[in-house]
């Protein structure tokens, strides 16, 4: 959920910053276009000027030099063959080679009209122009054409300038604002720049949620994915190939998660089973050979034989209990009979259990500063084990006698408890530490056991684990070897 | 005692050789009226013909488990049961015991285990309830008797308080073992060591005021540093 906002935002943000780019980036185009356009050879604005600037009238005298310069030909071409221009042969005018040159690459023909509405001059002047104007025709093709020649006009001291272009090359468009409006126009450009950005942010909002509209249900299935739960997306919109890729991934996932509980099942079932069905003829074992133990007609060497059958029998008995607890604890099925365990108390219940049981004068069983408050959730019989198996560890890897300390405290800063067994005896290498914790046949474990059946520290870790702690080891060799086992507290 | 022998056992298990088997132990200690069933069906004709006293009952048989089967039998007879399984998972001993079973063993089993818990099991429900009987025990010179609470010494007599009788009486229990502080109060007061540490103390000084020549260098109720507390009996016998 949280995801998809964050997603949605991040859309926002792009599209808005692509529409203000592209807005910029029109708006300079536009500029350029315009400029580029106008600066197509000269404006005629500017042709029209020059003409008007270069038109001079020639004394009569001057028309001697007529024929030398170029621009004494200027009633030529057409004025052979047109009459009309010729009844005025005596205003002579000069057109500037610069401005012939203008009118030249512009295909554009120019005349003067006088005062009166009669052309004075003109130069290459089509045939259908007219040669007097009223004035109203003056102020008609002034804005517009003059016989769909787009022309242009300029003052000239002795009339007008009218410049002509061909036919159909240009366009003439007169702009024609209220001041108002003009002053208003940059405010006017603000706004519409606004009203832009505001357009793109709506249809970026629009387009972004109809995208999170159908990309939610994905996230979803995939945030369930995570959960490990099983997914099915109605396969809709532009995302059902991915829709339908998260199904496949649910069900691929579901296949192996069921094939692995099955495994984990039929493990467990084995375990359960094989311990079932060794305990029936283990009875058989345990009860007669325990009978003939306590027989007092049979000889006193074959009841000695028959006590060794039994004390088998009954160690089998606890390896066939052992490994179903451990496999239990394994595959989290062993119920855990809860209640508030103060552990100072199972401390001294434990050692006063091993004194009492005869524990050899070489160890030394000592109890140390407990921390009598330390309350523990736990399972009784299952602590009680856990605390017996550490004590038999350091026993069973210390043949010649150690000290063994027993002690509870409470850590801080992760709100637990500890109870220790530690001892000072040989003490294992480090490296081998992580191996103590592991199975004693599984593949993960590189040494194989040495002594003991390997379940002891195994069985510790698990109780540990079960109960929402842990079990740490400390040890290296001749240092002793130290079990922490770390159990939350009650009352958190 | 005798009429405890004379009580009838129905053993219910669908292996022959493990009935047999504790056929023999039971009548090897003297039980003689001993009926055997290999199913649930069996068991519940011969609860009615034979009217046993007592039950051993396997969990699994081959018509049914033995929880249901005990719920059969508590309509017709209210006679105590002991599961004897080799299911030995928690969840079953819970519900075992939850559907009212006496005790609950788990195989592979010692015979005399089994004998005992039987006896218990047939002594609790058939005897008369005894009077509870508190002992009375000789250290040294003196004698402690806890039923009338007080301690003899020749022809002088301390009275004992209640707490001290409830402490002495668990150690005795547990002569020549050691006994938690833990164990202690929860015999004396029901509740944790923790917050009677002191007073557990003090009634330990007063009862050696009275059971110990020497109070400060006791011979019989020993301290064990860090644990509780041992009170030493030489077997009389």
């Amino acid at each position: 959920m949280e995801g998809t906002i964050r997603i949605l935002k991040r859309f926002i943000s792009a599209t808005m910053l692509i529409s203000i780019f592209l807005l910029v980036a029109n708006f300079i185009l536009l500029g350029v276009l315009v400029t580029n356009g106008m600066k197509q050879g000269l404006s005629p604005s500017v042709v029209v000027r020059n003409v008007a600037k270069g038109l001079h009238p020639s004394s009569p005298h001057s028309s001697s030099k007529g024929p030398t310069s170029p621009s004494s030909q200027n009633p030529s071409s057409p004025s052979p063959h047109d009459p009309s221009t010729l009844p005025e042969p005596s205003t002579a005018f000069i057109l500037d080679a610069s401005a012939v040159d203008l009118l030249e690459r512009n295909h554009a023909w120019a005349m003067l009209i006088d005062e009166t509405g009669q052309v004075m001059w003109n130069y290459q002047l089509p045939e259908e122009i007219p040669r007097s104007y009223s004035l109203v025709d003056v102020s008609k093709f002034s804005r517009s054409y003059l016989m769909d020649y787009p022309v242009f006009v300029w003052e000239h001291e002795l009339g007008l300038v009218v410049v002509g272009y061909p036919k159909t090359s240009l366009a003439k468009y007169q702009h024609i604002f209220p001041t108002g409006w003009v002053s208003s126009l940059p405010l006017k450009i603000v706004l519409w720049l606004a009203a832009n950005l505001l357009l793109a942010l709506l249809l970026s909002l629009f387009i972004g949620s109809r995208l999170i509209h159908s990309i939610r249900p994905i996230a979803q299935g995939i945030q369930s994915l995570a959960e490990e739960r099983a997914v099915y997306i109605e396969p809709k919109g532009v995302l059902s190939q991915l829709a339908q890729s998260v199904n496949r991934v649910s069900q691929i996932l579901q296949k192996k998660s069921d094939r692995l509980k099955s495994r984990d099942e039929a493990r467990s079932n084995w375990i359960a089973g094989i311990s079932h069905d060794i305990r029936t003829p283990l009875s058989m074992i345990l009860g007669h050979a325990s009978d003939l133990e306590e027989n007092s007609v049979i000889p006193e060497e074959q009841r000695r034989q028959a006590g060794i059958i039994r004390q088998q029998a009954e160690k089998l008995r606890s390896l066939v209990s052992d490994l179903n607890l451990v496999s239990m604890l394994e595959y989290e099925m062993q119920p855990l009979e809860k209640k508030p365990i103060r552990l100072s108390a199972l401390a001294r219940q434990v050692a006063s259990e091993f004194l009492n049981e005869g524990l050899e004068e070489k160890y030394v069983l000592e109890i140390e500063a407990l921390e009598e408050t330390a309350l523990v959730n736990g399972d009784e019989r299952l602590l009680t084990r856990a605390i017996r198996n550490l004590i038999h560890n350091s026993i069973r890897h210390n043949p010649d006698g150690c000290r063994i300390r027993l002690q509870t405290t409470w850590n801080e800063p992760d709100r637990t408890f500890r109870f220790i067994v530690a001892d000072n005896g040989k003490g294992v290498p480090r490296d081998e530490l992580p191996n103590l914790l592991k199975l004693p046949y599984s593949s993960k474990r590189k040494h194989p056991r040495k002594n003991g059946h390997g379940l002891g520290l195994p069985m510790v870790a698990r109780i540990a684990k079960a109960h929402g702690g842990q079990l740490c080891l400390d040890s290296d060799v001749g240092k002793g070897f130290t079990a922490e086992l770390v159990l939350p507290d009650a009352r958190s | 005692m005798d009429d405890l022998k004379s009580k009838k056992i129905l053993i219910v298990d669908d292996e022959p050789e493990i009935r047999n088997m504790i056929d023999r132990f039971l009548r090897k200690e003297g039980f003689t009226r001993i009926y055997q069933a290999s199913n649930c069906a069996e068991a519940l004709e011969l609860c009615s013909s034979a009217k046993p006293d007592i039950a051993i009952l396997d969990v699994m048989l081959p018509d049914g488990d033995g929880f249901n089967l005990l719920t059969s039998l508590r309509q017709k007879s209210d006679m105590p049961v002991l599961f004897l399984t080799a299911r030995g998972e928690d969840e079953d001993r819970l519900l075992g015991l939850g559907l009212g079973a006496d005790d609950y063993m788990v195989k592979p089993f010692l015979p005399r285990e089994l004998i005992l818990r039987l006896t218990a099991i047939l002594r609790r429900v058939y005897l008369p309830p005894r009077q509870e009987q508190r002992p009375a025990f000789q250290l040294g010179e003196r004698i402690i008797d806890l039923e009338s609470g007080v301690v003899r010494n020749g022809d002088t007599e301390h009275p004992l308080t209640a707490k001290e009788i409830a402490l002495l009486n668990k150690l005795y229990e547990n002569r020549n073992r050691i006994v938690t502080s833990d164990a202690l109060c929860q015999a004396a007061w029901n509740d944790d060591y923790y917050s009677y540490e002191n007073t557990l103390m003090v009634h330990i000084r007063r009862i050696r005021e009275k059971i110990e020549d020497q109070p400060s260098d006791p011979q019989y109720l020993l301290t064990v540093r860090g644990l509780g507390y041992k009170l030493m009996i030489k077997e009389a016998n």
